[in-house]
């Protein structure tokens, strides 16, 4: 068998495993193997993506005007405040922004220098999933609703690592808007998590 | 986490706020949208690449949600239920704008001037290892509409050929070959990527 010949079927073949002979094609051809590898890799890496970013207030007020128009509700939400928190819950907010505020200010302040960042990857590759912080926060779920640690550990897992790549990204370039973007997604993405848990603990 | 027991802020269940919403209870529409509105607009913005589009089509979705919310019988997760309708919302929306998503009669050979190159006879350095999401999203906001469509329901959501070939009207074959032309564009966009950035250092 040819690599034309594997490749025109890889397409068909690649998520479920092919024949004897496209197999032993794959075996022996360093060139077709490593063209799977890097399509099962890019494959494994989009299962990782998760949803970063919320849509801007705009689509709940313009959806909130529809649902009235088209008399779906019975009644507006008495409260004002947005998304329907209750006015106790503004404080867990405040204290999210800050936790946002500190990390990215800690962050940005030690990236804006381009010199650093040959010297940082190591360190950022080295950070834990779970931090001591991380942890804590899990502790306390885990007394009052054990049900809900996983997602949470899960949760803070997924966003852990996209705050990592995204720093990386950011020494890497200090200069790259979209990741500096992207990194602060991430860090308010941590804080609705705390926030979210705090206020199961409650 | 199971659908009854996702408990919101408000501290009643996910269930609960379903029930609620079906009578017109405005918190519990709310509530839901809190709960859902991330993954719905992270879908929306994914398949068309746009800001503006996915925040209209976030707002559609959850519309004809409100609407449709009775007759959800619990056969399915509710997550699963909306996404579904999210994913035809913006597939409608396409449609119209007569985007390509994928072509019904593609050869299983088709003409690959702008498509990704095939990789026979030349050996390079495999990706594992050197790339990491940022770079990955930025790779699948550059693919053509019709390849990123297809990438973003199988590869991201979990939609399996069969489900897509359902939702799009195409052939189980047509959404494998597709799906195999992303990626493929996908590893040709991230190589560059790594050798742009070799380059800077």
């Amino acid at each position: 068998m040819t690599c034309a010949e594997f490749q025109r079927v890889l397409p068909y073949i690649i998520d479920t495993g092919g024949n004897a002979e496209q197999e032993e094609h794959l075996r022996e051809c360093a060139v077709c193997a490593d063209l799977v590898a890097d399509l099962k890799y890019i494959a494994d890496q989009a299962k990782l993506l998760v949803p970063m970013e919320d849509p801007s207030p705009r689509v709940w007020q313009g959806l909130q005007k529809s649902l009235e128009r088209e008399g779906l509700v019975k009644s507006a939400p008495a409260r004002g405040s947005l998304l329907g928190l209750p006015s106790r819950d503004w404080g867990w907010m405040a204290a999210g922004a800050a936790i946002v505020l500190l990390l990215a200010g800690i962050f940005f302040t030690r990236n804006t220098a381009p010199a650093e960042k040959t010297t940082s990857v190591a360190a950022v590759s080295a950070a834990p999933n779970v931090s001591d912080e991380d942890q804590q926060i899990l502790n306390s779920v885990a007394q009052l609703h054990p049900d809900l640690r996983a997602s949470y550990q899960d949760g803070l897992r997924d966003v852990n690592s996209y705050i990592q790549d995204a720093e990386q990204s950011v020494k890497n370039d200090p200069d790259d808007q979209a990741a500096r973007q992207l990194l602060m997604q991430a860090y308010q993405q941590k804080a609705a998590l705390y926030q979210m848990a705090t206020r199961s603990t409650q | 986490m199971t659908q009854a027991k996702k408990i919101l802020a408000s501290g009643i269940t996910e269930a609960e706020a379903i029930d609620r919403a079906k009578g017109g209870d405005a918190e519990a529409f709310e509530m839901l949208y809190g709960l859902h509105k991330r993954r719905v607009y992270s879908l929306c913005l994914r398949m068309t690449g746009n800001t503006a589009e996915a925040e209209d089509l976030t707002q559609e979705a959850f519309l004809q949600l409100y609407r449709k919310i009775a007759t959800f019988r619990g056969e399915s997760a509710f997550s699963t239920w909306l996404h579904r309708l999210a994913v035809n919302v913006v597939l409608m929306h396409l449609r119209k704008k007569g985007l390509p998503e994928v072509s019904l009669d593609e050869a299983l050979e088709p003409a690959q001037e702008d498509g990704p190159k095939k990789d026979i006879g030349a050996r390079d350095n495999v990706l594992a290892g050197s790339i990491d999401r940022v770079n990955l999203e930025r790779a699948i906001e550059s693919l053509p509409p019709g390849y990123r469509i297809i990438f973003v329901l199988h590869d991201i959501e979990g939609y399996e050929h069969n489900e897509i070939a359902e939702m799009m009207g195409c052939s189980i074959g047509n959404s494998k070959s597709q799906l195999h032309k992303a990626r493929m564009k996908l590893r040709d966009l991230l190589k560059i990527s790594r050798a742009e950035k070799a380059a800077k250092r």
